[in-house]
Parts: structure tokens; sequence; C-alpha cells
């Protein structure tokens, strides 16, 4: 699940001067995570992608939260509850602090890096449990490039992304800390698409993910379906990973900025 | 021959049974089908020698048992997020300590109020 997970979120943007103009500081929006059993798709997890306003006494920043969470009927086989959160600029979606925290069929992994932009460093923290229970620690510091940003913004940057005037095949790079390590992810633009979703029948600008991990597979497996309009918003997603395949499908969307 | 289709019938059936009480129904249609044909086959055969169909009965029912259950479960089961009480926990504790360290951090270049 959780390469499912990094498969769907991995597809990034370097664009940290962009101007957000999609994303809402009461944004939600719910998806359907399936897998494919056998030729058959099977509906295995909810996935919440949640914003808000967080205050602190020197600024306002923008809470980004996404949830991964398996329907009750697969508790009790491999159980999911993962939280992804960023908090980052509210107008450039420049991230400031990113946390990780996963319990899938009891691995439980925490991960929390602070960007650091102006020696571009990320302090990292990274916790673990033991099979006796108890929890160990590792700090790290670590050098990234200037545009590095983590796989929640990433996903909220493509959305910043001007993909009216693009034409098919005009390439988005991205440069994505996961695990400690940076990643070069490449969106490209294919075009766009009409499709049905729950929300309504949608045209769509179409990115497939491309990127240097073991992770995601081939250039034209996992594809990304984004609004054509001024919300730019995921309604479905298709993905390979080593594992399988699946696809992700928006089920609700709601507190929309435009 | 005629026993070879009774008895892949026989497993593809209990097969499909099995898958359909567990979460994975929906794979339950594929067993269930391969049963229901090597039912067939086995039923005609032994239709044509005259030889008792008890097992092939056995076959069509728990196929029928397998379908009727998965079918009413891809119907009427929907799916709802298991309990979320603890994650939700983790999200409020996680916001409360995110606001303490962001307090600490340098957050001078920040272009906003």
């Amino acid at each position: 699940m959780r390469n499912l997970i990094v498969a769907l979120l991995v597809c990034s943007t370097n664009l940290l001067t962009a101007q957000n103009t999609a994303v809402s500081s009461n944004e939600k929006l719910v998806f359907t995570a399936a897998y494919n059993m056998s030729g058959i798709m099977t509906d295995l997890a909810e996935v919440t992608m949640e914003t808000q306003s967080v205050k602190t006494s020197k600024a306002t920043l923008l809470h980004l939260k996404c949830k991964a969470t398996t329907y009750s009927k697969w508790d009790n086989f491999f159980k999911i509850r993962d939280l992804y959160e960023s908090y980052v600029s509210p107008t450039t979606l420049k991230p400031y602090m990113y946390k990780r925290d996963i319990n899938e069929g009891g691995y439980y992994k925490f991960m929390q890096y602070k960007f650091k932009h102006k020696s571009n460093t990320v302090e990292s923290l990274k916790r673990k449990r033991r099979k006796d229970g108890k929890t160990w620690d590792e700090n790290k510091n670590i050098s990234i490039g200037p545009s590095t940003i983590d796989i929640i913004t990433t996903i909220y940057q493509i959305r910043t992304l001007n993909l009216d005037g693009a034409s098919a095949g005009k390439v988005f790079n991205f440069t994505v800390i996961f695990d400690n390590e940076e990643h070069k992810v490449s969106l490209i633009y294919k075009g766009k698409e009409t499709i049905s979703t729950a929300v309504g029948r949608k045209s769509c600008h179409k990115l497939a993910i491309a990127a240097q991990t073991e992770v995601i597979q081939g250039s034209n497996n996992n594809l990304l379906w984004l609004t054509a309009d001024a919300n730019k918003i995921p309604v479905y997603a298709k993905f390979k990973i080593p594992v399988g395949n699946g696809e992700l499908k928006i089920k609700s969307a709601s507190g929309l900025l435009n | 021959m005629k026993v070879l289709f009774r008895i892949l019938g026989l497993i593809a059936a209990v097969l499909a049974v099995v898958l359909s009480v567990l979460p994975l129904s929906n794979l339950a249609f594929i067993p269930a089908i391969a049963a229901l044909v090597f039912g067939l086959i086995a039923f005609l055969m032994a239709k044509q020698q005259q030889e008792p169909r008890k097992s092939i009965q056995l076959i069509f029912i728990l196929t029928i048992i397998a379908l009727s259950l998965a079918t009413y479960k891809s119907i009427f089961n929907e799916s709802e997020v298991g309990n979320t009480e603890e994650l939700e926990k983790t999200e409020q504790k996680s916001e409360e300590e995110a606001i303490e360290e962001l307090e600490e951090l340098d957050l001078d270049d920040i272009d906003i109020e």
C-alpha cells in the first residue's frame, strides 16, 4: 500500500515561484483507491485530501493533509491508517514542514522534514517501531536543491501548473524528497480528454508521470487526469507499481476555490 | 475424463463459495463460471452414459450459492471506512506538535502575513 500511495503521489513540480490560484483553505477531496485483483478492480481504501489554514505567531500557513484508510472489510486482513501532511505557504505552496505517519498492517513509520530554505537543507527525523513495540529515532540533516519539495506539496503544486497553453509532449520536471532521498520526477502533458467521474463529466488535462524510481514503472503506465478548469482537481489516476496496478477515482469534492 | 470434470467442477465450486464469503467476493465470479462450465460438461457426459448425477448437482448448488452471495454483496454491501478514532487522535496530536515546531522554524522568508 505504501508503494501504491507513493506511486499515486509521486508527481511533482519545481515551480516554487508559482502562485496558488487553485487551492483553497477549506477544500476536501475524497477518492476511492482500487486495486486490480486477477483482472477485477476491487475497492480497497478511501483517500482523503484536505486543506485548512493554520496560524502560528509569525504567519498563517496552509495545512495540506492526505489520509489513506482501508475499508472496514479489509481491516482484518491488512489495516492501513496513513497520514501525510505538509505545511506550506498559502500563496506559493512552498513547504516548511512535512510529516508522514504510516501504519500499514502492523508496520509503523514516521518521517518528518523541516525545510530550511535559506541553507537549502532539510532536518529529517525518522521514527520506526521495533518488534518489541519500542520506537527508535534517526535524525539527519540533508542537503537539498533549491526546488526540492515533499510529495504532498508536489501534488498540490501540480495544480498550479499552467496547462492551458501546454502542447502534448511538454515536460514538467520536479524534484521530490522521499525517504531522505531526492527523486527526479517528470510530468508529461498528454493533452485533453473528457471523462465521466462521480462529480460529473469533466474535460481534463491528462498527464503521464515518469520517475527514476523502482516504484513508478514505465513512462506511460502512471497517468493523472486534472480537471481543465481553474481548480485543476485530480479526478482520476491510473498507476502501475511492482506489485500490480490500480486506480484512484474521485468520490466527492467540496470547498473548491473557483 | 468425466471424473476429471467432476473433480475440477467441485474444486472450482468450493473455491467460489470460499471466496464469496470473504471480502474478496468479487473474485468468486471467476471460479463460479469455471465450475458452471465444468459442471455442464460433466452433466452432458453423464447424460450420454446415463450415470448418476449427484456430484454434478452438488457442483451446481455450490455454484448457485457462491454466485448469489457474491452478487448480493456486490449490489448491497457498500464500502465503508473502518474505525478511524486512532487516526483522528494522531491527526490532532500531530497538528498540535506541528504548530509548536513551526513556531521554532525560521519563517522570516515567508511571503504572507
